[in-house]
């Protein structure tokens, strides 16, 4: 082995101490990422300093523990699990996101700042439950469809699989997505200001492709959706959807669904409110007349400043986050000149992405960038514009256009229709305050 | 002028030239009578102007030519397809418990406000608080002010917290569900929160009826004292004071089709941006009657996350793996290579008969050739940093898995 004295080194490991410790004794989530930024920095500086000041980089240097030693074997683990060392890249949650710190009726959100791409890995899967997480036997699961139909059916699960499949990728986000911020920004973080919500390839069958040899009645105007866990959650959906582009999905990223998403079966409505795309379904029924069950009454109602409420308000609209830089990924470590991507997604329950602008000055001016990746109609959009960093205090926003003309609103226009008690269907754009040292704050340009 | 405003964009006119076109964007009102005429006709605007949008006001994709979208599809009939089976009356009957508002559906049974009292001090209070008071962190049931103004609307429901310390509209079962079905099929359906679909159907009245009583509420001009029973026939005789609250309208034939006028007009009822690139006053800011927007920042940071915040990539805590020993751990690392099987010559791990006649030269001596080394073995089986306490470790552990 090769045995080196080397005067200035980068401490790699030293690093990683100084971040436990610091860790350790962190209160403020605003103080952490500052430590975070500093200790990067300091860093950067030192890779990057002129010829003399050059350290050589101990982890270039000498052999690595995991270059010397036998690593597990192929199959260590049967179901594959992340790297250790991405054991911070989590769903989070607050006690602000149940009843009384309660978290059976509660939401996790998904951690946007570390996904890539447009899937989201089904571990990462926001999660929102009424009654708890449930865990349906496959063998004793039944899937009961009828009502205004010639023939009523019920289905096992290995019945329902027989059907013929079909995948999409689509998002699905809680109508909740945002609601903290209706009167002011309150999470300095990504994750807790848009993570309700995720991106997936679903598979299953249309609902359409049951109902042609079941015989719709022609009087049938909606569809009772009803979930078989403990708060036998219930939506009421219009026939149009149903025939149009509705699914009932039993796989989630080419696996069987998680338990939180509603193992075996979900109802999958492409592009509308992920409460209505009801878990652990147990039974479709077909109507004349809409049920107004608790979560489109009581709940899931869009209250407006003139005392009366939007009812059956089905798609998410269209909307936009930028997801880099972001408060949990500063630009602390760059530098004047350097050129740096801003990222971002886009989406719309309505259709597909056309067109993605972000402005640099909260919104008085605006440019429109480009659109990456997979560009898929009820499905994330990535957008990206390379960005030459000046140091100066920047307020980022993105404003999303959709296929069907659908614009991004401001904070004010949402709020001179809709008011600020509505809880759902939030879209309004978001701002990032870069300030000069390049940290990241959650701000709302509003009047 | 929308259409315009957006063609010129998508057709890649320099933002310089569209400038003018998008600056008279930013000005017209949203809900302009240009909107409500195609609102009447449920058309598209921007790339699919012309066509019938669904009934959210989104996009419909034809599946056509062996595509919908971006996927490729499997045109082949599925005509006649037929897995499953028809369910007995029974079973219908058994799951097929939902009721309308108009009382279709409902059950029989009966229970009166006092019966519901006591089952609501042994069920409910505890979360949703005395009288339904609410307090303990879940939703409030009774209480609010139910007083409307001159067109029928809940005054208090017009609350908008705009300035801290304002009053919050109240959501009540009183204040601001419509149906009063709805509360008899939730409790019965996914209450008591821990135990759902443990009450009977006349505990279900009587809980309902304790519920609608707390409400102040009358049955066909009837109060609900103590005595009142309550049965399906009075509860869709209730109307709660909300009922006329909720909009678009979706009962009876025309229901659809009021959604779909609703949502085809997007910008006037449920508010929309326009796509002004440069000097852009922000329409609803003006709206407002301010001339300067504001950046509010966070007042009050919620930072009490779980787990909290961290994108620091380093090895998590380690966790005690009682499943498997320290020495097991090291022999999996150093020893189990070799030792897993006897295809290497070495004696397998688990195998008696191997380790009983290794055994037979004595402990001490088994662990001298595991420290220094024995006909293909390297000392310490390659592992130089075992200490020799680790290796007896080991051994122990070998000998114990393999008797």
């Amino acid at each position: 082995m090769m045995h080196l004295k080397i005067s200035k080194i980068i401490k790699g490991e030293d690093v990683d101490k100084t971040f436990k410790s610091e860790e350790a004794t962190s209160v403020s989530r605003r103080d952490f990422f500052k430590r975070t930024a500093s200790v990067s920095a300091v860093a950067a500086v030192s890779i990057l300093a002129p010829g003399a000041l050059f350290a050589d980089d101990i982890n270039i240097m000498e052999h690595t523990k995991w270059g010397t030693t036998l690593g597990d074997e192929c199959n260590y683990n049967p179901y594959g699990l992340p790297s250790k060392y991405e054991h911070n890249v989590v769903r989070r949650t607050s006690a602000l996101m149940s009843s009384a710190g309660d978290m059976h009726a509660a939401i996790s959100m998904s951690p946007l700042h570390e996904l890539s791409g447009i899937i989201t890995p089904n571990g990462l899967h926001f999660t929102r439950t009424h009654n708890g997480v449930a865990h349906v036997d496959p063998n004793k699961y039944r899937l009961m469809i009828h009502g205004l139909v010639d023939k009523p059916i019920v289905l096992t699960l290995e019945q329902l699989k027989k059907y013929p499949s079909e995948s999409r990728i689509l998002f699905l986000e809680c109508p909740s997505n945002g609601a903290a911020e209706w009167k002011g920004p309150q999470f300095n973080s990504l994750q807790f200001v848009k993570g309700m919500m995720s991106c997936s390839e679903w598979t299953g069958v249309r609902i359409k492709t049951i109902l042609d040899e079941l015989g719709l009645k022609p009087n049938a105007r909606w569809m009772l959706a009803e979930g078989s866990d403990g708060s036998e959650m219930s939506r009421t959906v219009p026939v149009e959807k149903v025939l149009d582009d509705a699914m009932i999905v039993w796989a989630q990223n080419g696996e069987a669904l998680r338990p939180e998403q509603g193992y075996p079966v979900r109802l999958m409505l492409p592009g509308w409110e992920a409460n209505l795309c009801v878990k652990w379904l147990k039974r479709l029924k077909f109507g004349e007349e809409p049920w107004y069950a608790k979560e489109e009454t009581s709940k899931y109602t869009v209250l407006t400043a003139s005392g009366r409420s939007i009812q059956h308000f089905y798609a998410n609209e269209v909307n936009s986050i930028i997801t880099s830089p972001c408060p949990e990924k500063p630009w602390t470590d760059l530098k004047v000149g350097d050129l740096v991507e801003i990222e971002g997604l886009a989406w719309s329950g309505h259709g597909t992405i056309t067109n993605v602008d972000i402005s640099f000055d909260g919104g008085k001016n605006w440019r429109e960038v480009n659109l990456k990746g997979l560009v898929l109609p009820k499905a994330w959009t990535r957008f990206s514009y390379m960005y030459k960093y000046e140091g100066k205090p920047l307020l980022l926003q993105s404003r999303a256009v959709d296929d069907s003309n659908n614009v991004q609103p401001t904070v004010n226009q949402e709020k001179e229709v809709v008011g600020v008690e509505g809880v759902y269907h939030r879209n309004a754009i978001c701002t990032w305050e870069v300030n000069a040292k390049g940290e990241v704050n959650n701000v709302q340009v509003r009047s | 002028m929308f259409k315009l405003d957006h063609k010129s964009i998508l057709i890649g006119i320099s933002v310089v030239a569209s400038t003018a076109l998008l600056l008279t964007g930013c000005l017209s009102s949203p809900s302009s009578t240009n909107s409500s005429a195609k609102a009447q006709s449920n058309e598209l605007t921007g790339p699919y102007a012309g066509k019938l949008g669904a009934i959210d006001g989104g996009v419909i994709y034809p599946r056509e030519n062996g595509m919908y979208t971006a996927y490729v599809l499997n045109e082949q009939s599925t005509e006649g397809i037929n897995h499953g089976r028809v369910p007995t009356e029974n079973e219908l009957n058994a799951w097929n418990l939902d009721a309308l508002p108009d009382g279709t559906g409902l059950p029989e049974g009966e229970g009166s406000v006092e019966e519901g009292d006591e089952l609501y001090e042994a069920n409910c209070a505890s979360c949703h608080g005395d009288f339904g008071g609410g307090g303990h962190g879940y939703p409030q049931l009774a209480g609010g002010n139910q007083d409307k103004d001159e067109n029928g609307i809940v005054k208090t429901l017009k609350n908008q917290r705009l300035e801290p310390g304002m009053d919050a509209p109240k959501r009540t079962v009183g204040t601001f569900w419509p149906k009063a079905t709805t509360l008899f099929t939730y409790i019965r359906d996914a209450m008591p929160y821990a135990h759902p679909k443990s009450l009977s159907n006349d505990e279900n009245y009587a809980l309902t009826a304790y519920i609608l009583a707390q409400n102040g509420i009358k049955i066909d001009g009837e109060k609900m004292t103590d005595e009142y029973v309550l049965n399906a026939e009075k509860l869709a005789k209730v109307v709660l004071p909300n009922n006329d609250g909720f909009y678009p309208n979706i009962d009876g034939p025309e229901g659809p089709a009021n959604v779909k006028a609703f949502f085809a007009d997007r910008a006037k009822n449920i508010g929309a941006g326009v796509r002004c690139m440069t000097d852009c006053k922000d329409p609803g800011m003006e709206a407002a009657g301010a001339k300067e927007a504001e950046l509010v920042r966070i007042d009050y940071e919620m930072a009490d996350v779980v787990p909290p915040y961290s994108t620091v990539r380093d090895l998590p805590p380690e966790s005690e793996d009682v499943t498997i020993s320290k020495a097991e751990k090291m022999y999996n690392e150093s020893c189990k290579l070799c030792h897993s099987s006897d295809r290497m010559g070495a004696p397998a791990v688990g195998d008696v008969q191997a380790w009983g006649s290794v055994t037979k030269k004595g402990f001490d001596q088994v662990l001298r050739n595991s420290i220094d080394g024995m006909g293909g073995m390297p000392p310490k089986g390659g592992n130089d940093s075992l200490t020799s306490d680790e290796v007896k470790s080991i051994v122990e552990f070998m000998i114990d898995s393999s008797k």
